[in-house]
């Protein structure tokens, strides 16, 4: 499987796929091949729980062909617990800014053709 | 690094910016053509051409170098076309530059063309988002304007900023964009008018986003001893720099930098000698309100998170305490992706050379360019000075 397939299968099961350096310890989302601290290849997979706290979000009015059925829908930045590193993803039902003030706990639940899910706590 | 030549901007030229009827090679052309002739130079005397251009294939025709070089009557020479997003226009002229100052070639026609309006905003947006770090964010929904209301979205949480004060930024360029004949929206707004218009990806509303435009702009590029030669106006390139920035915004340290700016442009204070204090006016890629905000700040006009208190004091005004994007910028010239970053190089040839009518920079001797790409992935900063 390419690291983008494992990572797919991992965010159906609700779960992140990351990848740490063996020499200096960095983090990484699993589609790094080199450590971004260091320049090491060795990596060993972490699998993170995929909670957080939306860091940023945009509600989209607007939207790219195949997703005018989700309109209005949120484009959410998650900022991962316990760690530097944020994921980007699809969250449904969001239609006013009062339903995702910054902070809210949000988790990532699934894959599809929306790309990964992520859904509020 | 040693330069071997000095490079200057002989010529310079552009197609009205907006929804054109002709075709993609026509307008490529006809901007080639009016910055030779500004020039006045011969098309024999062009070594080779650089093209910047994202979506040729929306208008049927990409590899458009050697469609260029041939309706030139020179097609024996060789041509490159390059793309790196809405940045492609800055970093083809980088490239440019980059081969004249190493003296490969004595004199250039560096051209930049975007035809897409045909296609509907479905398509653009739709496509557009393919400039994105696809898998993490077009994959999941968003859009471009999505991404910047995203920025937008942590400038408001973190900042002491408004949705009004992104407004202030429309209405500015505007008024520059009013004073520009060939920009594609030449209409005064206010402030409400932009508060009050559809969102398109909250906090951004269709006021704050640059218009899909086609539109083409080009212009000559040559050693300093081909330009004293030659006679006429032009003016040297003193800074360049380029600079990258994680492709999708997830992997950035902070949601309201663009880093590849502050690469770019350190890198380009720095080759010209120069600081921020000593550039008269600057085109920066003002996408979306917000990345106007947001670049004034990493090009280090003014510090973190100032950058909005600026634009409410009406700092960045035309002829003001720096002015940015006096001709209109991308909000209100308009935005033809592969052409930008080009076009920016007009603008500055033009207010340089006293060919900038009513919206002159007073007494402006050194102008900059800030043009990148996505959300800002790629970028390139250039600084002019006249002669």
């Amino acid at each position: 499987m390419s690291v983008e397939e494992q990572l797919i299968e991992y965010a159906k099961q609700g779960k992140l796929l990351t990848h740490k350096c063996t020499d200096c310890g960095y983090l990484h989302l699993s589609t790094a091949y080199y450590c971004l601290k260091c320049g090491s290849k060795g990596f060993e997979d972490v699998l993170l729980e995929g909670t957080g706290v939306i860091a940023t979000y945009t509600i989209i009015t607007v939207a790219p062909a195949g997703f005018e059925k989700y309109t209005p829908y949120a484009f959410v930045v998650l900022q991962l617990d316990d760690t530097h590193l944020r994921i980007s993803g699809f969250m449904a039902g969001i239609a006013s800014p009062a339903d995702l003030p910054v902070g809210t706990r949000a988790k990532i639940t699934g894959f599809d053709d929306r790309g990964i899910i992520i859904e509020k706590q | 690094m040693t330069l071997v030549e000095k490079v200057c901007v002989l010529g310079a030229g552009s197609t009205k910016y907006g929804k054109l009827a002709e075709s993609i090679a026509d307008i490529t052309t006809q901007a080639s053509v009016s910055a030779i002739e500004s020039a006045g130079i011969d098309p024999k005397d062009i070594k080779a051409s650089y093209i910047s251009n994202v979506f040729g294939v929306a208008d049927k025709q990409v590899h458009l170098g050697p469609v260029l070089m041939s309706r030139l009557g020179i097609p024996d020479k060789p041509s490159l076309t390059i793309e790196s997003a809405c940045g492609s226009g800055s970093v083809s002229f980088r490239e440019a530059y980059a081969n004249v100052a190493a003296g490969f070639y004595d004199c250039l026609v560096v051209t930049g063309v975007e035809k897409v309006t045909h296609t509907g905003t479905e398509w653009t947006t739709t496509y557009f988002a393919y400039c994105s770090d696809f898998f993490y964010e077009g994959q999941a929904g968003a859009s471009f304007p999505g991404l910047f209301a995203s920025m937008a979205r942590a400038y408001l949480t973190e900042f002491d900023a408004t949705e009004e004060d992104f407004a202030r930024v429309a209405v500015k360029n505007h008024e520059n964009g009013i004073l520009n004949p060939k920009a594609h929206i030449q209409k005064k707004i206010t402030i409400d008018d932009v508060m009050n218009s559809p969102v398109v990806a909250s906090p951004l509303k269709l006021y704050d986003c640059c218009p899909f435009s086609d539109g083409a702009s080009s212009v000559i590029l040559c050693s300093e001893k081909f330009a004293k030669e030659n006679g006429g106006n032009y003016i040297e390139v003193i800074g360049s720099g380029r600079g990258g920035s994680p492709a999708a915004l997830q992997g950035r340290e902070h949601l309201t930098t663009i880093p590849s700016t502050k690469i770019a442009s350190e890198a380009a204070y720095k080759m010209a000698g120069i600081t921020t204090k000593d550039i008269d006016f600057a085109e920066v890629h003002d996408c979306f309100t917000i990345a106007e905000i947001i670049d004034t700040e990493d090009l280090g006009f003014f510090e973190k998170g100032k950058g909005v208190q600026a634009v409410r004091e009406g700092r960045t005004r035309l002829n003001a305490d720096i002015s940015i994007n006096p001709s209109g910028g991308l909000k209100s010239k308009g935005h033809p992706i592969g052409a930008t970053g080009v076009g920016q190089v007009v603008e500055v040839f033009d207010q340089l050379t006293g060919n900038a009518g009513e919206r002159t920079v007073k007494d402006a001797k050194i102008g900059l360019t800030h043009n990148f790409g996505a959300t800002g992935a790629s970028c390139a900063v250039h600084i002019f000075q006249s002669v």
